[in-house]
């Protein structure tokens, strides 16, 4: 295990540092011909003596992680201009937006964390209430339709959410006839909005379930002797319920932020990278789209230096309430 | 306790509803629109009723050979599910059986990877298959999708077998097994359920994932969500609807799933939260 997760990363933190290339020659060519006699000057890559192209590796230092952070503004630029102008439509054209690439996902990335958060622990604690009211042959049918969101391909639950709200989707029609009409693919903050919506609904039923076990956990005599002592359902809701429930809603923060920090299908899906980036797109779409493991590595690299930056204060906090705990 | 009054409940029940109507709506209007030509599906106004055609179905698994990215997808999930669950006993029994700082460290160092986003691993992966030359190979796959999943399947079975009580295993021991008959003979059964539980988790998660499998292996080994996301930027109608089939398709297993596991699921959710 260790070999094949410590490896890596380990890995992923020399790469990002180096860079290879083909190492090119050039040559002079000449073709004869029945019109003549012509010298043509060609790059060619060099073969090693097995036969393979050799190729260079230095090391770049932060080359990467400038350009990755948007710091290296000019070479962008020049990238940018260099791609051919009549590429719309493929991703190369997109591409010269993403100037300040990182930040710009690390910023989507940090929007969808912290909007989803809230309205998962409140929808999930609701329905977990909710559920809990309800008569005991109800509860499984409830709960296995709560539990498919939250299990279905992430894929394809995006993929399901874009054709309700495809154009001549369910979902447009039925908002037109409140009068709403709006392509919501076309603009970046539909699509946004798409993609947190669709973390709520993906995640609630982890949160529901969870607090829903808690629910079951709570002390009854405790809920009873508040009774008696003459609390009402809010304040038993208040004093007895939700302090039982704290643990509950620490360890449902924390797996959700360690969850809505890799957001990656939804936006692949909805918006394709078009508007929003998060910063494990990033990472992919530099390594498949740009064919660059160097690059791709220094996002790699920031992505793992935010996820500490966010978790660190959070463990510690949990670390330290542990032991005063134990 | 005194029971709520009917209006109430009532009214419970239909802001249930209403949430298992938003939780299934993408589902089953995503399943009612494969069945329909795509003049039918995506149309103004919206026809809830159309003609029903298998159509869409019958060109993706047939045409489209769709039924090889549900073999890959059978073998790479299956072999995952086996080898995750093989290791993860063997070392979650010995991580729960042993009293030590090492097995804290070992488990807090599984935490935090299971916080990385795998997207961190994977240009090192690339590189390293590459120069390897086994990249676009099953075992490759798996072995990456094993590693991943093997911080939480260690950390989920340790804790079910935390809660076997050691004198089980002096028991075994005081009766003649040695060390791994006790373990094969006496506490696996007695685990059973935990493993099981262990087992749809690294199921689901094998079965989902989309990141590694769209861009470690090529076309041919692609697991079936990879090979569905071509869907994403179709162009062509006929395509776009191949997409539609296909995700139905994912989903149906995930269904029955849940029907027949839906205990251990739940089981499975809370284990980690509700012992703390």
């Amino acid at each position: 295990m260790l070999l094949l997760l410590a490896l890596p990363l380990a890995l992923t933190f020399y790469l990002s540092v180096r860079s290879c290339a083909l190492q090119m020659e050039v040559v002079t060519v000449t073709e004869s011909s029945p019109f003549g006699t012509k010298e043509v000057v060609t790059q060619r890559a060099v073969l090693g003596p097995d036969g393979r192209a050799l190729s260079v590796c230095r090391f770049v230092g932060l080359e990467y992680f400038r350009k990755v952070l948007g710091l290296d503004a000019d070479v962008a630029i020049q990238a940018g201009s260099s791609a051919p102008p009549d590429a719309g439509g493929s991703p190369a054209a997109a591409s010269p937006q993403r100037s300040t690439e990182f930040i710009g996902a690390l910023r989507f990335t940090l929007l969808y964390t912290f909007a989803t958060t809230p309205f998962v622990l409140l929808l999930g604690f609701a329905l977990a209430l909710g559920v809990n009211q309800v008569g005991q042959r109800w509860r499984p049918m409830y709960i296995s339709a709560s539990l498919l969101p939250f299990i279905i391909t992430p894929v394809v639950g995006a993929l399901a959410i874009k054709w309700l709200f495809r154009d001549n989707g369910l979902m447009p029609y039925f908002l037109s006839q409140f009068g709403i009409s709006l392509f919501w693919m076309a603009q970046a903050w539909s699509a946004r909005l798409l993609i947190i919506f669709y973390g709520i609904w993906h995640v609630v039923p982890f949160a529901f379930i969870v607090f829903y076990a808690g629910l079951q956990s709570v002390p009854q005599d405790s809920l009873e002797a508040a009774r008696i002592d003459g609390a009402n359902a809010w304040q038993r809701l208040h004093y007895v319920t939700l302090p039982h429930l704290a643990p509950l809603f620490v360890f449902v923060t924390l797996i959700h932020l360690m969850d809505a920090y890799r957001v990656f299908e939804p936006v692949v899906v909805l918006t394709q990278g078009a508007f929003t980036t998060s910063v494990q797109y990033l990472t992919y779409y530099i390594l498949l789209q740009e064919n660059n493991p160097y690059k791709a590595s220094a996002a790699a690299v920031l992505t793992t230096a935010g996820i500490a930056v966010l978790l660190v204060p959070l463990l510690m906090r949990t670390w330290k309430e542990q032991r005063r705990g134990g | 306790m005194k029971r709520p009054s009917r209006i109430w409940s009532l009214l419970l029940h239909l802001v249930l509803l209403g949430w298992v109507l938003l939780a299934c709506l993408p589902f089953v209007w995503t399943a009612v629109i494969s069945l329909r030509q795509y003049v039918d599906a995506f149309s103004v106004p919206i026809k809830w009723l159309a003609p029903v055609t298998f159509e869409n179905y019958s060109r993706l698994w047939i045409d489209k050979a769709f039924y090889r990215n549900f073999l890959n997808t059978a073998i790479v999930t299956f072999s995952t599910v086996t080898v995750s669950l093989s290791v993860g006993c063997l070392a979650g029994y010995a991580l729960s059986r042993y009293r030590g700082a090492v097995g804290f460290w070992l488990l807090l160092t599984a935490l935090v990877f299971r916080s990385l986003p795998h997207s961190t691993l994977l240009p090192s992966f690339y590189v390293m298959f590459d120069a390897l030359g086994i990249r676009n190979e099953f075992f490759t796959l798996i072995l990456v999708l094993v590693a991943i999943n093997q911080p939480f399947t260690i950390w989920m079975l340790r804790s079910f077998f935390v809660n076997i009580p050691q004198e089980l295993d002096e028991a075994a021991l005081v009766d003649g097994c040695n060390r791994f008959q006790a373990f094969r003979r006496v506490i696996i059964p007695v685990m059973w359920p935990g493993v099981v539980t262990t087992g749809l988790f690294s199921f689901l998660l094998a079965y989902n994932d989309f990141l590694l499998s769209s861009s470690l292996v090529n076309a041919e080994r692609m697991t079936m969500p990879a090979a569905i996301a071509n869907a994403i930027s179709a162009g062509s109608e006929a395509f776009l609807m191949q997409g539609v089939a296909g995700a139905v398709s994912i989903t149906i297993p995930l269904i029955i799933l849940v029907l027949f596991f839906q205990r251990q699921i739940v089981s499975g959710l809370t284990q980690g939260a509700v012992k703390g």
